[in-house]
């Protein structure tokens, strides 16, 4: 999916995913369901006031992001881990790599992890000859089918049950069965024999807690708990944004996370690690290493756009965006979608790259009213298009326009001119143009209002 | 909030996850209830640690020190939240906490007094220096990967109960 | 009271009954309504889609039309935000235009607030027919923060009957450039509120936005319905003569 310096073609994958009636069904679906579930779990509490506190938390920490850093690296040591910073993908892909090699390890059992999904960290274990095995549900699924995934909580969404229990039967050599209870057990027989047998285990983490050197894990399936207790090794990959002060700011964010995802109050597991396993205790890695990937983004804190770093990676804009919802997570071609995979696409990619994405928003605001943390993502569009039309990427025909615009706004005259060419030349542009866009619109009126004024 | 109000609140909560909660008042209810929830589930594992685990008198031919094997686990936690519902387990005192995680069921003994109010309250005791793992269990293992549709037991135990003493 | 009427660059070219409806409603609760002439765009086409010099020029032209100290009265809740939050930030570098512009958008309504808090229209017991629901629009809701004043309105209408919308507030896929550079999409998002408002029952659709109404018309038009698309000062403008 993802070639380096080509335009992502959201326009052509909008066309695609639209026509698929059974994709906007689903999208529909599970957009509602979140949107309400979130809506309920939110109701007599206090979240305005948490996402205040939240917000400022973590613009907290961002002003001081080095320092805490760096508690967390020391404290982390101090407990039993190797702490490792990756500046870029290529980096991190490497050291997970040669951790795994230098201990013969050929198999890793995998939680889900954005991050390494954004440095393309499967895809480089296996050139390396290392199988990893993802075992988050809907991630597992993805892996059979070999397809990105499509929503940040949810990654499989986009297949439905039929398709989910043809690729078993076709993959696993299971019986064909389209029941999700069958389905679901199906994947944990399999995924049990991996845990069980598994050299390492690699993780994502949704927080650092600096004061402790803790790292946070929330899942509702398991495989987190799985693949960071029973593995003896250990690596979790995490990109530098996702520190937090101390483990009594953790419950602001226990509040906030699960129900801005799916409407939880928590999901069924929330694992706090800290280190490797001390004397006397039974749980525990033997080896925790813990890879800090930064990825384009000390550039973005040192930006005008900083405040998107604030984003926990819950998911809530996805199900609030309208445009999400018609053309899914596939259409941004990109590792996060939706609004806030607009802007973090643009910031870490580039503009060159990724600025048709900048098109996908019509600035409605219901992304950032939904925000746990408060990230002023209509602030952040807007100043990503002026960008844009600075560097000269907008289309020839746009700009000229444009600056047309400009004029006509300027000057009465042309302005009361261009109505009077509008009714005579409006029906001849509306056939040559087409249905889209001009198809669309009404005509023009035999006499503007500033004449029937009196 | 009084301490009736606590358990209240955490019955509610767990219940609330998709938890089991039953409550007793000594160890000879205990004991009851948790021979009642064990008939017919197979092999058991019990870590044998605790004062309150040892006095179960669980049938000894159906015990196992295999968790990974066994069907059911039943343990005594460290404690719970009453916010969220959610059961404590960790690392200290050389528990092993995935032993409730593989068995398709877990069975938790949770003294009343244990019980946290809050979040605030459970991580305010840690300080800088937690155990190597603190995991909070709300309700059994779920997913709704597949269109939306909840199942239970994913990879974790598809049911939890809760016996409060 | 008088005040100076902004039409917007879609009433003037595309639906002066609403301009019309909009004086008639202001006389009738005996409003002076001036129409400063040479009046253009508000510039939040080129606003949307990032051209800061072109908007500029538009600004300018509005606040120098615009002089005074009457309120101004615009019935778009798009133009209005774009004139009250937009326009002060357009001259944050220049001092001298930052303050005409921040005396202006001061003196700017949208008109359901004017109608609500200045005049109290949603006491007068407005006349009108039909069974109507109301779409709202993003910039109006979530910039203006209007959210009441429309449905207090729309509530007191006698001989109307109002139908609420399932997520009136979700976009309507308008989006100014949107529209015209991802067509499909903003299609898309039409026909969903367009079948929302069909579920409802209603025989009228109505909204404080000229942009969103015109997108849902052609959705609603496509789909077969005979459902009415007008603005809130025709409806509220209906028992006026």
């Amino acid at each position: 999916m993802r070639t380096s310096s080509e335009q992502i073609p959201f326009r052509a994958n909008a066309v695609q995913a639209l026509d698929d009636p059974a994709l906007r069904a689903t999208l529909r679906n599970i957009t509602e369901i979140f949107t309400q579930k979130r809506a309920d779990a939110v109701s007599s509490l206090p979240f305005e006031e948490w996402r205040d506190q939240a917000s400022a938390l973590r613009l907290h920490v961002l002003d001081n992001l080095e320092d805490y850093i760096g508690r967390f690296a020391g404290n982390a040591t101090r407990a039993g881990a190797t702490i490792y910073r990756a500046k870029e993908a290529a980096a991190a892909r490497e050291i997970v790599a040669s951790i795994l090699k230098d201990r013969g390890a050929t198999k890793v059992v995998k939680s889900k992890s954005m991050v390494s999904e954004e440095i393309h960290l499967n895809d480089y274990l296996e050139s390396q000859g290392i199988e990893a095995v993802e075992t988050d549900l809907g991630e597992y699924i993805n892996q059979l089918a070999r397809e990105a995934p499509s929503h940040i909580i949810v990654p499989a969404i986009h297949k439905n049950r039929r398709q989910i229990g043809e690729l078993f039967a076709e993959k696993l050599g299971a019986d064909y069965t389209e029941d999700p209870t069958a389905l679901t057990k199906i994947a944990r027989e399999i995924l049990r024999q991996e845990f069980l047998s598994a050299q390492a285990g690699i993780t994502g983490a949704n927080f650092a807690v600096a004061e402790s050197g803790s790292i946070v894990l929330f899942t509702n399936e398991g495989n987190g708990r799985m693949v960071t207790t029973l593995p003896p090794l250990h690596i979790a990959v995490l990109s530098i944004e996702k520190v937090i002060p101390s483990l009594t700011d953790l419950p602001l964010f226990i509040r906030l996370l699960p129900r801005s995802a799916t409407g939880q109050i928590l999901t069924s597991y929330m694992s706090v690690i800290t280190g490797t396993r001390k004397p006397g205790e039974f749980t525990g890695a033997q080896e925790l290493h813990i890879v800090l990937v930064d990825n384009g983004r000390s550039r973005v804190l040192a930006g005008a756009y900083r405040e998107m770093l604030k984003c926990i990676k819950c998911g809530a804009c996805l199900n609030a965006c309208p445009i999400y919802r018609v053309v899914g997570g596939h259409t941004y071609g990109a590792t996060y979608p939706g609004p806030m995979g607009v802007v973090l696409t643009t910031l870490l990619d580039g503009m060159e790259r990724a600025h048709p994405l900048l098109d996908a928003t019509t600035l409605c605001g219901a992304c950032a009213e939904v925000c746990p943390v408060k990230v002023p993502l209509v602030q952040l569009l807007r100043g990503l298009r002026e960008e844009r039309v600075e560097k000269g990427l907008t289309p020839w025909v746009e700009r000229k326009g444009m600056i047309g615009f400009g004029w006509v706004a300027k000057w009465p005259l042309l302005f009361h001119l261009g109505q009077i060419a509008g009714r005579v030349f409006w029906p001849i542009a509306k056939r040559i143009a087409g249905d889209k866009i001009l198809g669309r619109m009404p005509d023009f009126a035999s006499r503007p209002f500033r004449r029937r004024i009196s | 909030m009084t301490r009736g109000e606590i358990i209240e609140l955490f019955i509610q909560n767990a219940a609330k996850a998709g938890a089991e909660v039953q409550v007793v008042k000594d160890q000879e209810g205990l004991s009851r209830v948790a021979l009642e929830i064990l008939k017919g589930r197979g092999s058991i594992f019990c870590p044998n640690m605790t004062q309150r685990e040892k006095a179960l008198s669980l049938p000894a031919d159906r015990c196992t020190q295999a968790y990974a094997s066994a069907s059911l686990c039943i343990e005594e936690v460290l404690g719970a939240v009453a916010e969220t519902g959610s059961l404590v387990l960790s690392s200290q005192a050389g528990k092993p906490v995935q032993a409730g995680l593989l068995p398709g069921h877990h069975v938790a003994i949770l003294p009343a007094e244990k019980i946290y109010q809050n979040l605030d309250d459970l991580f305010g005791q840690y300080g800088h220096s937690p155990p190597t793992n603190i995991t909070l269990e709300t309700g059994p293992s779920r997913t709704a990967d597949i269109e939306l549709t909840l199942t239970l037991g994913v990879h974790g135990p598809g049911r939890l109960s809760i016996i409060v003493v | 009271m008088r005040i100076q009427l902004f039409g917007t660059c879609l009433v003037d070219t595309f639906f002066p009954e609403t301009g019309e409806a909009t004086a008639r409603l202001l006389r009738h609760f005996g409003v002076e309504v001036t129409y400063p002439p040479g009046q253009t765009c508000c510039g939040k086409p080129s606003d949307s889609g990032g051209y800061t010099k072109e908007t500029r020029k538009a600004a300018e032209h509005f606040i120098s039309v615009f002089e005074g100290d009457d309120p101004i009265l615009i019935p778009s809740g798009s133009c209005a935000s774009m004139v009250k939050n937009h326009y002060p930030e357009l001259f944050k570098d220049d001092d001298r235009m930052r303050e005409k512009a921040e005396a202006v958008a001061a003196r700017t309504y949208e008109l359901s607030q004017f109608l609500v808090h200045v005049l109290k229209a949603h006491e007068a017991g407005l006349a009108g027919k039909g069974r109507i629901t109301y779409h709202a629009s993003c910039q109006l809701t979530r910039e203006l923060g209007v959210r009441e004043e429309p449905l207090l309105l729309l509530r007191s209408v006698r001989g109307a009957e109002f139908v609420p919308l399932p997520d009136a507030e979700r976009c309507c896929g308008f989006g100014g450039i949107f529209m015209a550079k991802l067509p499909e999409v903003s299609y898309a998002m039409a026909e969903e509120k367009a079948d929302k408002i069909i579920s409802t029952g209603a025989d009228t659709v109505t909204g404080c936005d000229h942009g969103c109404l015109m997108n849902i018309a052609d959705a609603l038009r496509k789909r077969g319905s005979s459902i009415k698309v007008k603005h809130l000062a025709a409806v509220l403008a209906e028992g006026l003569r």
